[in-house]
């Protein structure tokens, strides 16, 4: 008995996992769809460009002097150990770009903004303001969830960017002011490892996470039921979700861009 | 006879639970018809259904002569334009500002110039009383019956055939409530419109409606206009009217 009802339990999960997948896929399908069709809402877009590219940079950038100062600092510690500072520009450079840029960006994001969609959009919900919208005649999916998904896409990447440089000046600070390092040597050093591919597969993961992101906010948004507490689960969801999603795309998106 | 709402065996269940079951009824234009009943007995599940907002599981529903359940999206938000709802809270935006919720679905649904929708706006808000100097307030700057009365005017705004009342006047004190229900009539008597209203207020049930219809069970079990209402010796209605906890209303599934 125990063994056909722990198969059970295994069962439901799996069928429950299954059909998110196909609620969250028919979600953004109806969003695109939607989306795509004008009347466009660029008001909708402007503000939501704002939210995403224009608050979003203090703790992106903040996020990004403080792991590249941290990373300078680490790799000092086991790099001289055999005589190797020198690779440390560029090690901080790679890492940065293809990997903590886009990465770090991405979970900041997840928690600044993923959490504050799904709570706006949660409650709109709750109170009736998303059946408001569609008896006003104005598809919900596209007024409100398009803007997200496309300002998200779009501007990932970008504070990926802007990260990725906050991170480089971090590195090259602690190296020349605190290491000692030679100022125009590691930015020789810096330079001549980055390969265009560094920058552009970080940018590439800017926006899959950007996309997922802003899917995860919408889509539990829309999953809120119940009220208060409703919303208050569904942004957690939101959140756990989004980070899970990130790591996993992350895995996924090194090996393709390897 | 033609009429703006028609509904037949309207069908509607939640997992293995049924809510609705055949439900039927029509609304002629400029009539009031007001559905009471107990919580949980689908009132507003019903209006959701008609409104497509939630998917039915058979039946018809008609708006206009047109069968939502056929239209495609883009017919259906155009359908939609030409009805009015009082949501039970309001459901104004919160992001936006007094004026821009009135205009909303002009701007959004008729694609007028932000001034003519304004204008127009600054029309239904002294219509339903209120002074145009609220008109750049946000919501949560309102008292629970100037939301009502707001929720109003963006009802109206649009000038709909029918507009769908849900529990207008729940969570109001009695004043305010009998203010609300004289804008619910002067909007629908003098604008000729037609509305769809639930409610458990007696008061406000004797002074909107033209006809009644008691929903018990998912069905419509009583039907009849305002005078019918207080003259009737249906168990039902009697117990619905006199709020007696005696009587055929169990309380349990109502």
């Amino acid at each position: 008995m125990f063994v056909v009802r722990f198969l059970e339990k295994i069962g439901q999960v799996f069928i429950s996992f299954l059909m998110a997948i196909g609620e969250i896929t028919v979600f953004s399908y109806r969003s695109l769809s939607a989306g795509i069709r004008p009347p466009y809402y660029w008001k909708q877009i402007a503000q939501q460009s704002l939210q995403i590219g224009y608050f979003s940079l203090p703790v992106v950038g903040m996020t990004a002097l403080f792991v590249g100062v941290a990373m300078a600092l680490q790799c000092y510690l086991g790099f001289s150990e055999f005589t190797a500072e020198t690779a440390i520009p560029s090690v901080v450079m790679i890492a940065m770009t293809r990997e903590l840029g886009p990465v770090l960006t991405a979970l900041m994001v997840a928690g600044r903004l993923g959490a504050s969609m799904t709570a706006e959009i949660g409650t709109m919900m709750v109170t009736e303001q998303i059946d408001a919208l569609t008896t006003l005649s104005v598809n919900s999916h596209k007024y409100l969830v398009f803007p997200r998904l496309l300002t998200g896409s779009l501007l990932l990447p970008f504070l990926v960017f802007v990260d990725d440089i906050i991170g480089i000046l971090g590195g090259y600070l602690t190296g020349v002011y605190y290491l000692g390092f030679n100022s125009s040597n590691y930015i020789h050093n810096t330079f001549s490892s980055m390969s265009s591919q560094d920058v552009i597969s970080g940018l590439i993961k800017g926006v899959v996470f950007g996309f997922t992101i802003c899917l995860m906010g919408c889509y539990h948004g829309y999953s809120s039921q119940g009220g208060a507490e409703g919303v208050g689960r569904a942004t957690t969801n939101s959140v756990v979700a989004s980070s899970i999603m990130i790591l996993l795309l992350d895995c996924i998106l090194t090996f393709v861009l390897f | 006879m033609s009429f703006i709402i028609e509904i037949e065996n309207l069908k509607k269940s939640f997992g293995k639970k049924t809510i609705l079951h055949e439900v039927s009824l029509n609304i002629s234009p400029g009539e009031s018809y007001v559905i009471i009943g107990g919580s949980g007995t689908g009132k507003s599940v019903l209006i959701k259904c008609i409104l497509r907002l939630l998917d039915i599981d058979s039946g018809i529903v008609k708006i206009n002569g047109k069968n939502v359940n056929d239209l495609p999206q883009s017919e259906m938000l155009k359908t939609l334009l030409r009805c009015g709802v009082l949501y039970q809270g309001g459901a104004l935006f919160d992001s936006l500002n007094v004026i821009d919720n009135v205009s909303f679905g002009l701007v959004y649904g008729y694609r007028k110039s932000t001034k003519e929708a304004y204008k127009i706006a600054i029309d239904k808000l002294e219509a339903v009383d209120l002074d145009e100097k609220i008109a750049f307030s946000f919501p949560s700057e309102l008292s629970g019956g100037m939301k009502k009365r707001v929720a109003l005017a963006r009802a109206i705004a649009t000038d709909p055939d029918i507009i769908f009342f849900d529990e207008p006047t729940t969570g109001l004190d009695p004043i305010t409530s009998g203010t609300i229900n004289e804008l619910i009539v002067k909007c629908t008597k003098e604008m000729g419109i037609s509305a769809l209203s639930i409610t458990h207020d007696i008061n406000s049930l004797k002074f909107i409606s033209d006809r009644v219809g008691l929903l018990h069970g998912g069905r419509i079990i009583w039907e009849g206009s305002k005078g019918d209402l207080m003259t009737t010796d249906d168990p039902y209605v009697q117990q619905f009217i006199t709020g007696s906890p005696i009587g055929p209303f169990t309380g349990k599934n109502d």
